[in-house]
């Protein structure tokens, strides 16, 4: 018997090929994987140790260069140790993810002489600037507009980022860096002995930007103030402060097992239903040509055309042709003819027969339903006329 | 190689262990345990490749009826193979079962029957066969698709001879008819029998009684050994379906009705399908042989998608026969702009033959003409009427030049053809 069906041994023999190309993509994506990080081309925004074009590894490394002691925070309590190690020390608090509660936020920032607040949120907002308030996006370059020594120094600053809006009547605030309608991407005001500022110029402190306009002496400036900075971007290791058990803590060992096992399960289930019993067989079928395809056609061009006086002949023709037949006159009989001939089997008005029959002009669609359908009764009534009784 | 639905009922079963032990890991070890017992039964299925297989089929049917085919499978391994057949038919074959479980034991065979309904005319063939075996456990399977190839002729359905025992009775009855009845050019001399009363005294045979001492008088019977050549169109309109019957199916019905009812005559009947090349065609058969002839060469023909040639068919007409005969053309005369070739054509064919053009309407229109209920209903109304008034002026045409028209439905064409036919017998126009 002639198999068609490949062994093991020669389809792997076929696909040699295919499964060295794969393997070798498989080889090169983890290679890549391996070198560059996982976490890919963009890693985390505003970072000190991300050189990629969001991180911000440039700022840090001058800062250290000038002097400045810069401190990488990872959770809370290394950024109050930093904090609580030096008498002047500078924060820089980019909470991205609004992970740190209201009481974690003033705790840390009572600890800092200085707080470079970067893009804060609306829970940010609310604990540390109260009159501070979201006002949208910016973007575009902006240009120096109050004493701030940051902005005197830079001159003109990249804006991309946030901007925000102080509120009417208050008092002891700068807000600089205007982009119209009283948006501002940094406002400065002193609290308690203690400066804050709240940046929205998120652009000009990464890597990518920073040798752009004024921005490098607007980030050194804001930032090496102090000896000492912190620069602190709280993760999920800080939400653990509330002591809530997680959602892995709450389910059991097994959930895990048991889902991996179910995605087993459905490859399986694809395994099995998917293998074909055989290949497909062939065969040619025939054209199929519905025979009313003129029919519709012609109909749709009457439509389209509002043909009506052309379609209303043609359904005059038909009874025309049938009335003769039944009137018994011969087919060569002349309309005339035959308009005399039902007009008396029916017993109506010639003129009217006649008007029905060859005068009457649709001038609307509604028209030449109604003589459409007048026409059909008027047939009905010769038929029923020439019946015998 | 495959997996059952056992086998996912099995990796399933899992979650039991999982959630009783608690212990990660649970369930590296429930897979790994599910994949050997799998591959243990996988090594214990028997081997679809060591089966040799035969089939039986009948080698011709009529479509509308079934035949069983069978399938013999001859274990030739060493162990038992439990498998699922699966028989390649066609898809138009209608074959069921589809699937079929087996058991065959080592060294032994087993028949496998497949009743095939096919609903389509032609060759319908089988590729192969295809094979699942099936471990002790049923948990995974091997399969394997083994080459064999097998066919079965399917005949047209012939649905009209239920309308032949009718049209053979009214030919009897023009048999033995006395002159006043059917005399005319094509009535032959039959016999003498004796005078009863009712009889036209004008076939009264006045020799012959003065022979006898007993009035007799002559019969007649029609015309005998006439030629009937029928060409059934497979162009591009032949294909058209009507009522769910393409039209040459409708053409095979009348030519099949035709030739039976023809032959019985006595007369010679010969098939041609053409379109621009003769696409089959049955000469010189007789009797029995002619119709089933007619349907095999009937079966494997379908409409191709191009324009009849309809100048190449005098020709064609003259290789079959030089004697006057009835020319039947098996076409459609709807439309003026296609019908141009058959009408240029006529005149060649009436100078010599007598001939019928038979002619598929569609019912459809005849109902649309009557459909009025709105704007679009109107409209298709009317352009239904025009097509029925192309339809009706192409017929006048055709008569005009000297031949016959005959159109009806998909059903009622073939008895209309064979009366038409029996119409021309009695009046001697053969």
């Amino acid at each position: 018997m002639t198999v068609l069906t490949p062994t093991v041994r020669t389809w792997v023999r076929t696909s040699l090929f295919w499964i060295f190309a794969i393997a070798v993509a498989l080889l090169i994506a983890v290679a890549v994987m391996v070198t560059r990080g996982a976490a890919g081309s963009g890693g985390a925004p505003l970072s000190p140790t991300n050189a990629g074009p969001v991180g911000s590894m440039a700022v840090a490394e001058v800062l250290r260069d000038q002097g400045v002691t810069v401190v990488v925070a990872a959770t809370i309590t290394d950024a109050l140790k930093a904090l609580a190690r030096s008498d002047e020390a500078t924060l820089l608090l980019h909470d991205s993810g609004q992970f740190l509660a209201r009481n974690q936020l003033t705790e840390v920032t009572a600890a800092a002489t200085h707080t470079v607040l970067v893009e804060p949120g609306f829970t940010q907002l609310r604990a540390l600037a109260p009159v501070v308030k979201s006002a949208g996006q910016v973007s575009g370059v902006l240009q120096a507009d109050c004493n701030v020594p940051a902005v005197v120094n830079a001159g003109t600053v990249t804006g991309g980022g946030s901007g925000y809006r102080v509120d009417d009547g208050t008092e002891g605030f700068a807000a600089c860096l205007g982009s119209g309608d009283e948006r501002v991407s940094l406002v400065q005001f002193a609290q308690d002995g203690r400066t804050m500022s709240v940046v929205g110029t998120v652009d000009a402190l990464s890597n990518e930007h920073i040798a752009a306009n004024g921005n490098a002496a607007f980030a050194l400036t804001l930032l090496g103030a102090t000896d000492t900075l912190v620069w602190y971007q709280p993760t999920t290791a800080d939400l653990h402060a509330e002591n809530a058990p997680t959602v892995g803590e709450l389910t059991p060992d097994w959930v895990s097992s048991v889902i991996a096992l179910l995605l087993l399960v459905f490859v399986a289930a694809a395994v099995w239903r998917g293998r074909r019993m055989g290949p497909l067989i062939i065969e040619n079928l025939p054209v199929t040509v519905p025979a009313s395809e003129t029919l519709e056609g012609r109909a749709r061009l009457y439509q389209q055309a509002s043909a009506r006086l052309r379609a209303l002949d043609a359904l005059r023709i038909g009874s025309l042709e049938r009335i003769a037949r039944m009137s018994g006159l011969a087919s060569t009989a002349t309309v005339d003819e035959v308009v005399l001939a039902a007009a008396a089997l029916t017993g109506r008005d010639a003129g009217m027969v006649k008007d029905l029959l060859v005068d009457a002009i649709p001038v609307s669609d509604r028209d030449l339903i109604r003589l459409s359908d007048q026409l059909l009764e008027f047939e009905r009534a010769a038929a029923h006329a020439t019946r015998p009784a | 190689m495959t997996i059952s639905g056992w086998f996912v009922a099995l990796l399933v079963l899992g979650i039991v262990p999982i959630v009783v032990l608690d212990d990660p890991l649970a369930l590296a070890v429930w897979v790994a345990l599910v994949i050997v017992v799998a591959a243990l039964d996988l090594a214990m299925a028997g081997s679809p490749r060591m089966l040799a297989l035969s089939r039986e089929v009948a080698p011709r049917m009529r479509l509308g009826e079934s035949v069983p085919s069978t399938l013999y499978l001859t274990n030739q391994g060493r162990r038992n193979v439990r498998a699922v057949v699966r028989d390649g038919w066609q898809p138009s074959t209608g074959a069921t079962p589809s699937r079929a479980p087996v058991t065959i034991p080592a060294g032994e065979r087993r028949a496998l029957t497949t009743t095939l309904t096919p609903f389509r005319r032609g060759e319908r063939r089988a590729a192969h066969v295809t094979v699942r075996s099936y471990g002790p456990l049923r948990l995974a399977a091997r399969q394997a698709t083994l080459a064999l190839d097998g066919a079965v002729q399917v005949l047209p359905a012939f649905h009209s001879r239920k309308h032949l025992p009718s049209r053979l009775a009214r030919l009897r009855e023009l048999d033995g008819r006395t002159s006043v009845m059917i005399r005319g050019q094509g009535t032959e001399f039959d016999s003498l029998r004796e005078y009863v009363r009712g009889d036209d005294v004008r076939s009264i045979d006045w020799r012959a009684t003065a022979r006898k001492r007993d009035v007799v008088v002559r019969t007649w019977r029609p015309e005998r050994d006439r030629r009937i050549v029928i060409i059934v169109d497979s162009g591009r309109t032949s294909a058209a379906r009507i009522a769910n019957e393409t039209r040459i199916d409708t053409a095979f019905e009348s030519a099949l009705l035709l030739a039976a009812l023809a032959t019985r005559a006595g007369d010679r009947v010969d098939l041609i399908v053409y379109d621009r090349r003769v696409r089959g065609q049955v000469r010189g058969a007789t009797g029995a042989d002619l119709l089933s002839r007619m349907v095999t060469v009937m079966a494997p023909i379908d409409p191709e998608l191009i324009e009849m040639d309809w100048s190449g068919v005098p020709s064609l007409v003259r290789s079959v026969t030089n004697q006057r005969s009835l020319v039947v053309l098996m076409t459609s005369v709807d439309a003026a702009g296609a019908a141009r070739g058959l009408l240029t054509m006529l005149p060649q064919l009436t100078l010599k033959h007598t001939v019928l053009v038979s002619s598929v309407t569609d019912p459809a229109v005849a109902a649309a003409t009557l459909d009025r209920r709105n704007r679009e209903a109107v409209y298709r109304a009317a352009s239904a009427e025009r097509a029925r008034l192309d339809a009706s002026r192409m017929a006048a045409a055709i008569r005009r030049v000297g031949a016959d028209v005959v159109t009806a439905t998909p059903t009622d064409l073939p008895p209309a053809v064979a009366d038409r036919y029996l119409a021309l017998k009695a009046a001697g126009r053969l």
